[in-house]
């Protein structure tokens, strides 16, 4: 489902990943730990190419990336197929919290308002937010923000999800249940990328830990190994 | 609004003899100071071709004997012709510019006798269908026949008397704008003094004079009604350029037939005084004609408007993700508009896009003008609009699969429409304000409407007081959506709102 195959990126002479490869199959959990500005934000981007690379390949959920120019369309279709849930949320502000969920099958899967509707209030349902769904963005706790972000990400029924340091802006409370919707979606077969600092949730839910430093693949295998 | 401003301003110099300067004042400062408008303004007063800093004119060189005749120097003030004699008590002391004799000036000002017989002449393109001026009694092709004259002239009031004519009748502020409207074939046909045409045919050789000049009267130099021994001494110095031929030798100088001239003014005709309408009949008379000049000032916002914004938006859009080849275009005219006035735009649109063929309407070419001219301004609005929309919601589009334009329009720019809405409201009243520029190209709004009935009533401050509150009672409700906008974004919003 997702293979990187000796990555390089730079930015500004820097190396930021550098040779790195792993392998995800289908169903796995894979956590990305490591120091901050080890290069788990800028290798996780890299997978549904809001970031651009210098060298190697990506295969993910069918679509290969590679260094230079994409084909037309390709990213579109590509991200179709892998959601993004980020630290700060980025819930369309303007709109509520089913509109959020729904505009992306209605505008880039062509789904009806009304059918896109329910789809939201589905999803809405599954993170536990069914009754805050004309909340706007701005009136919800960051928790419940970022489950809507999931739900939002899970509207395209991805194939691979990815997540950006999901808990790091909330607190533990909140925190905790996040973590219990994404254990969830792990539970139930989601292929996902994760990077996090919570060994707690590594063990508990990872099939496979990998560890970067300064841009390379420090250490990688079992949670029970790694951490 | 501007004008309005001034006119209140100048009131209190009308009124109170302190300031206004009479003849002593005049002498002991050495100067006459009289106003005219240099502009399209031959033969009367116009900038000397062979030096055009130089003015000269059969009226300059009249301004010349008559100060002469005081005793002192003439110095010129330029003004827009139809608001000469507000001018009158605080910045000259006499207009000397083509002004007809008529019973309202006679009521609000101090009247010289003549000195100038001049006669209405019809004007129409030679390969046109007006050939008499009876043609205009019955419809022409095109409906009624559309006449251009000059605005306060006696040829505005004199043809929009005549509802015998099937004709609408059309105000410039420039003498000659009327010539070029029916070169160009906007107009139909234009009326003015004789004399104007003659001087300028060589330079409208596709017009030709409809019949003999039709109806008449006579110029006299306008003084303050405060200023009695000025207006005496003026009326004495006429009398000796009459008797003593120079005036007759000054218009054959200028080959304006003196022996004719002096033969006219010889059987001059007393003018009656107008009466002083009491304040309900100025009332009647006036408020319909304001109230819908205002619904044209209303009008001309309400269409301009959403169109600066619309294209507005699109330059702002196409300035920050549009192909590169596009944003340096997209820059460059935004920058023309911005450096470039209003009125110069609306004169453009209006004067010279005919004469490549392309004749739009006066209310269209206001729309557009102004719509052009906003929009620059919009979409130096909504570009910042869309740079204080965070980076986190365009990656968040891209993540969901969107397409750069699908995030745009369904996630930046409804955002960044509600980030500007205060600036854009307030960019609306400042637009609803900007309509009374359009005068210039003989839109009748607010403004326009308020100087010339205040002009043919004399009731300057009435007028003036009414004219403002119509303008409150409009840009009101505006400032209070625009703060209304404002609470609303200081708020967090609540409620669904389904979108697209
Ligand atoms: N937008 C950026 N511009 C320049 N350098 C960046 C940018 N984002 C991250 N970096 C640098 O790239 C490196 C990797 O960053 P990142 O992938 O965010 O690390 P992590 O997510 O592991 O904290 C760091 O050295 C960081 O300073
Ligand atoms: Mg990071």
């Amino acid at each position: 489902m997702i293979t990187v195959s000796s990555l390089t990126k730079s930015r500004a002479h820097v190396r930021v990943l550098e040779e790195v490869s792993l392998a995800g199959a289908e169903g796995t959990v894979t956590a990305l730990v490591g120091p901050s500005g080890s290069g788990k934000s800028t290798l996780l981007r890299c997978l549904n190419g809001l970031e651009t690379f210098d060298a190697g390949s990506i295969t993910v959920a069918g679509h290969r990336l590679e260094p230079g120019p994409h084909s037309p369309g390709l990213l579109e279709r590509l991200r179709r197929d892998v959601g993004m849930v980020f630290q700060q949320f980025n819930l369309f502000a303007h709109l509520s919290a089913v509109d959020n969920v729904a505009l992306a099958p209605r505008v880039v899967l062509g789904m009806s308002v009304d059918e896109s509707r329910v789809r939201g209030l589905d999803l809405l349902d599954r993170v536990g937010l069914r009754s805050f769904a004309n909340a706007r963005p701005a009136t919800l706790s960051g928790g419940q923000q970022q489950r809507v972000a999931i739900a939002r990400a899970l509207a395209m029924r991805p194939r691979v999800m990815l997540f950006d340091e999901p808990t790091s802006a909330l607190d533990p409370a909140m925190t905790a249940e996040v973590m219990d919707v994404i254990v969830e979606l792990a539970q139930a077969g989601q292929t996902m990328v994760v990077v996090t600092h919570d060994h707690g949730f590594a063990r508990r839910a990872a099939t496979r830990v990998v560890e970067l430093e300064a841009g390379r693949i420090a250490r990688q295998g079992a949670a029970a190994d790694v951490l | 609004m501007k004008c309005l401003l001034c006119a209140v301003l100048l009131v209190p110099a009308l009124t109170s003899a302190t300031v206004a300067a009479d003849l002593d004042k005049v002498v002991s400062r050495g100067e006459l100071v009289w106003a005219a408008d240099q502009e399209g303004g031959g033969p009367h007063v116009f900038p000397d071709p062979a030096d055009p800093r130089q003015l000269t004119g059969f009226e300059v060189d009249l301004a010349a004997l008559v100060a002469e005749e005081l005793g002192v120097k003439a110095r010129f003030q330029q003004g827009q012709w139809d608001r000469l004699p507000l001018l009158l008590g605080g910045t000259a002391d006499c207009v000397i510019n083509g002004i007809e004799l008529t019973p309202d000036r006679q009521r609000d000002y101090h009247c010289s006798r003549p000195y100038f017989a001049y006669s209405l002449q019809l004007l129409a393109r030679r390969d046109g269908p007006i050939d008499t001026l009876a043609k205009l009694a019955s419809p022409g092709p095109g409906g009624r026949w559309r006449v251009g004259v000059l605005t306060g002239s006696a040829a505005e009031s004199v043809m929009r008397s005549r509802t015998d004519l099937e004709i609408d009748v059309i105000g410039y502020d420039g003498t000659i704008d009327s010539l070029e409207q029916v070169s160009t074939g906007v107009l139909d046909a234009a009326v003015m003094d004789d004399c104007i045409f003659t001087f300028y045919a060589d330079r409208f050789r596709r017009l030709r004079t409809v019949e003999r000049p039709f109806e008449g009267g006579f110029y006299t130099i306008l003084t303050a009604r405060d200023t009695p021994q000025l207006s005496a001494a003026i009326d004495a110095a006429i009398g000796r350029l009459i008797a003593d031929g120079r005036l007759k030798a000054l218009y054959d100088h200028w080959d304006l037939a003196g022996r004719q001239q002096m033969l006219l003014l010889r059987d001059a005709a007393e003018i009656p005084v107008a009466r002083r309408k009491s304040l309900g009949e100025l009332c009647r008379d006036t408020l319909p004609l304001l109230l819908k000049a205002a619904g044209m000032t209303i009008l001309l916002s309400c269409l301009a408007f959403p169109l600066a914004v619309g294209i507005g938006l699109a330059v702002a859009v196409g300035r920050m993700h549009g192909p590169a080849w596009l944003r340096p275009l997209l820059t460059g005219y935004v920058e023309v508009l911005r450096g470039t006035p209003l009125m110069l735009q609306l004169y453009a649109i209006f004067f010279l896009l005919p004469k490549i063929g392309l004749a739009l309407p006066a209310l269209v070419a206001a729309i557009v003008g102004l719509a052009l001219n906003y929009s620059a301004y919009e979409s130096e609005i909504y570009r910042a609009g869309l740079k204080a929309v965070p980076p986190g919601q365009f990656e968040a589009s891209l993540a969901l699969g969107l397409s750069k334009w699908q995030a745009l329009r369904h996630v930046l720019v409804p955002q960044a429409v509600r980030i500007v809405m205060p600036p854009v409201t307030s960019d609306f009243i400042a637009l609803f304000k900007d309509t009374s520029v359009c005068s210039a190209i003989t839109i009748v709004e607010l403004t326009k409407r308020y100087s010339v009935l205040a002009l043919s009533t004399g009731r300057i401050v009435e007028l003036a007081i009414v004219t403002a509150l119509l303008y409150l009672c409009m840009s009101w409700p505006l400032a209070l959506l625009s703060r209304w906008f404002e609470r609303r974004l200081e708020r967090p919003a609540g409620g669904s709102m389904a979108e697209g």
